[in-house]
């Protein structure tokens, strides 16, 4: 992922136990506060669809 | 048909001026190949092109285009109303086109303009672009378009043919729009002289005579279409076929496209796509049935209507203007030109080959 | 490697009128230069039709898949090494299988050739370590070793990896080939340049796929582009949409990717999608120590699990 482009820090990957709220939580926040700081995603954005792409090639 | 002499020294001047009532479109470089390009200001387009590699359908047909929009939002009155698109459509006009691609258009034209239906999107942009072909002087060792009903050197379906006469061009005006354009372009407006139409004459001889590859289509409509349905050559010619629709794809006479909704929050747009028949999607049923199931019947089925239903159907040669690019551009050398002589040459008893 | 096609046709001729094999699949002469066409010969008389020269890349495991009858095949290093892993996937058995391993020297890449001559190429021939090119009025040499496929450049399985009758002497493998290069130039962007970077790289792509097509490792009855129920990507020339794809597809060949380069062969565009699979292939290698179609009895690395497998990523 990081290899296409996308920001290290903008996907997670963690394994909490059902048991583990205080983790749950902490880990919550991290991804958030995370992504937050990146902002939005620049890159590999669909844009809206227009008619502007109706123009030929 | 006027010719009139246009002296090279003058080219990018009048090119500039047309910049100035037209969209002007043609082949630049692209990395490795040539494409058609919308031209910048002060961008002339490239003639030391063979051709390319993409054909110019996609100027009036392009790969994909939004059709309809609608509104998902229900606190809108027009929601789930689907609306065509509005698009302006200013004139353009391609320079460069090579005489098969040209022609290829009169033959998608039997598609979307016919006597009952009428696609609104292509006909649109096909009446508002004028086309200035760029005759062939050197064609290619693929290059079949004489036997295939066109010609490096033919007019159909141009409004004005370039000839590359070495220090100016001469061009061949067919129609009004032509005209029109000569007049914008201010380059000349004198008519030349039978000389002209002799030099042309020459490099036309000069140019077919080059053309090495030949199909024979003289026996295609007196074939039986079960016969040719059921040939054993099929097998054979298709094992190497991988699907990938590259032939359709590039091909300035494949018609098919696919239609396709996508929504973004309640914004929704009906977009038509190219679509190809060497895709099993291309015939899948609701039902689960899918009377092409397999690669063989897929490519039959390209061949079989380029090569019989069409010429059946219109009378009027096949459906292929002899570019060669499928021939070029198939990842494993299916080659037209081995089919068709095989479909042309193809008796019932015979045993496979 | 001229010199393989008497003994490939010999070996052909033999086991079908043994009857060991009802169909041999190899390649016919091409009708343009610098590439051949995929075939299937039925009748031992027929096996003269049977060339091999460099200029056949494209993998024929591809066109084993689901066979029913018993097959013989012409494999070079990366496409015995598809067959392996075609044979651990399933879709086809070894017991079906006669294949006719071809030591390989590298196979030309027709693209390079075809950027770098102006005119229209119309032959091509090998001589010694050179390649004349001849077209257009115009003639040029090129050293054989600078006009291979890149994946042929960096190859170190040149040698069948299984095969029941060898054409030829093993040719020498390549050793300390610097596989990765280009990879780690492209790992060391930052992610700005590297979204761009592949902006570049597929920007003419045409959504043809031939480069899905002609993979052997491609071979869902309905891939994850087409399907439409759910819709997992846009249909349309959306470079978004084309990203994904392209994406998604090198992550599905991920632990199964042999680098024989027929996807960067068979592109009419010529774009260089290997750029993304070799990098998985290279996690695999990294990370895994695994790589692709080596041996039938090991599972791959992403159908296992083991304790020490690295876990990085997780917190
Ligand atoms: S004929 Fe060639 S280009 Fe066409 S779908 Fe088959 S493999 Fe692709
Ligand atoms: S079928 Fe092939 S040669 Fe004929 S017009 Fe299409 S791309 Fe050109
Ligand atoms: S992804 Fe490309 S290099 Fe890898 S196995 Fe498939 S065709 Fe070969
Ligand atoms: S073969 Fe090339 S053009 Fe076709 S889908 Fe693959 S990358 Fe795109």
């Amino acid at each position: 992922m990081e290899y296409m482009g996308i920001e290290p820090g903008r996907i997670h990957f963690s394994w909490i136990s059902s048991a583990e709220a205080t983790k749950f939580v902490d880990v919550v926040n991290e991804v958030t506060s995370t992504v937050k700081a990146l902002g939005p995603r620049k890159s590999f954005v669909k844009t809206p669809l227009t008619t502007a792409k109706n123009k030929a090639a | 048909m006027n010719v009139i002499k246009i002296d090279k020294k003058t080219w990018t001047e009048g090119i500039g001026r047309l910049q100035g009532f037209y969209r002007l479109i043609g082949p630049v470089k692209d990395g490795d190949f040539y494409q058609f390009k919308a031209l910048e200001k002060g961008e002339s387009p490239d003639f030391s092109m063979l051709n390319t590699r993409l054909s110019p359908k996609s100027i009036i047909y392009p790969q994909s285009e939004v059709m309809f929009e609608y509104s998902l939002d229900e606190t809108r009155d027009d929601c789930h109303v689907i609306k065509e698109i509005q698009v302006e459509y200013s004139p353009q006009v391609v320079f460069g086109i090579r005489p098969c691609d040209a022609k290829a258009f009169l033959l998608v034209q039997r598609n979307f303009e016919t006597p009952e239906y009428k696609d609104p999107y292509w006909i649109r942009l096909y009446e508002t672009t004028a086309l200035i072909g760029l005759a062939c002087n050197t064609p290619c060792s693929t290059c079949f378009c004489v036997d295939a009903g066109s010609g490096p050197f033919n007019d159909a379906g141009l409004d004005i043919l370039l000839i590359d006469a070495g220090e100016y061009y001469y061009a061949r005006v067919n129609t009004a729009k032509g005209e029109k354009i000569l007049k914008d372009s201010g380059w000349s407006e004198e008519t030349e002289t039978k000389d002209a139409e002799l030099a042309i004459e020459n490099l036309k001889q000069a140019a077919e005579n080059r053309i090495t590859a030949r199909i024979s289509t003289d026996r295609l409509k007196e074939k039986g279409v079960p016969d040719l349905f059921n040939a054993p050559f099929w097998e054979d010619v298709a094992f190497a076929c991988i699907n990938c629709g590259t032939c359709t794809y590039v091909c300035p006479t494949c018609w098919c496209f696919d239609i396709q909704d996508e929504v973004r929050g309640t914004d929704g747009v009906r977009m038509r796509n190219w679509d190809s028949c060497m895709y099993p999607l291309f015939t899948l049923h609701g039902s689960g049935h899918n009377p092409r199931d397999a690669k063989t019947k897929r490519l039959r089925q390209r061949f079989m209507h380029k090569l019989k239903y069409y010429v059946d159907k219109y009378n009027d040669g096949i459906q292929c203007v002899g570019c060669g690019r499928c021939i070029n551009l198939c990842p494993v050398n299916i080659d037209i030109r081995k089919i068709c002589e095989a479909m042309n040459g193809f008796e019932p008893e015979q045993k496979s080959i | 490697m001229l010199s393989y096609n008497e003994k490939i046709r010999h070996i052909a001729k033999k086991i079908l009128a043994e009857g060991k094999v009802e169909i041999v699949i190899g390649y016919r002469r091409g009708t343009l230069p610098m590439i051949n066409e995929p075939c299937f010969i039925k009748h031992p008389e027929d096996v003269t039709r049977l060339i091999w020269d460099r200029h056949c890349g494209i993998n024929l495991t591809n066109y084993l898949t689901q066979r029913k009858e018993r097959i013989g095949i012409i494999a070079k290093g990366c496409d015995s090494r598809n067959i392996i892993t075609h044979i651990i996937e399933n879709k086809i058995k070894r017991e079906q299988l006669v294949i006719i391993g071809v030591p390989c020297k590298g196979m030309i890449d027709r693209h390079k050739i075809a950027s770098q001559f102006e005119e229209e190429i119309q032959k091509v021939k090998e001589d010694g370590d050179k390649i004349v090119v001849t077209g257009g009025g115009i003639e040029k040499i090129w050293k054989l070793s600078d006009v291979l496929q890149e994946n042929c450049i960096i190859c170190t399985h040149r040698n069948p990896v299984i095969y029941d009758e060898l054409v030829a002497e093993p040719v020498a493998e390549q050793k300390d080939v610097n596989r990765y290069e280009d990879i780690r130039r492209i790992e060391r962007l930052s992610p700005a340049e590297k979204a761009e970077f592949f902006d570049d790289l597929l920007a003419s792509c045409i959504r043809c796929y031939a480069c899905r097509n002609v993979c052997p490792l491609c071979y869902c009855d309905t891939c994850f582009v087409d399907g439409s129920q759910p819709q997992w990507v846009g249909k349309s020339q959306d470079p978004t949409d084309i990203r994904t794809f392209h994406f998604l597809r090198a992550f599905h060949c991920a632990g199964r990717c042999t680098d024989c380069g027929s996807c960067e062969r068979a592109c009419p565009m010529g774009i260089k999608v290997r750029t993304l699979t070799k990098k998985l292939e290279k996690d695999c290698l990294e990370l895994f120590n695994w790589e692709a179609g080596i041996d039938l009895e090991q599972r791959p690395p992403l159908t296992t699990y083991n304790p020490n497998d690295p876990d990085d990523t997780f917190r």
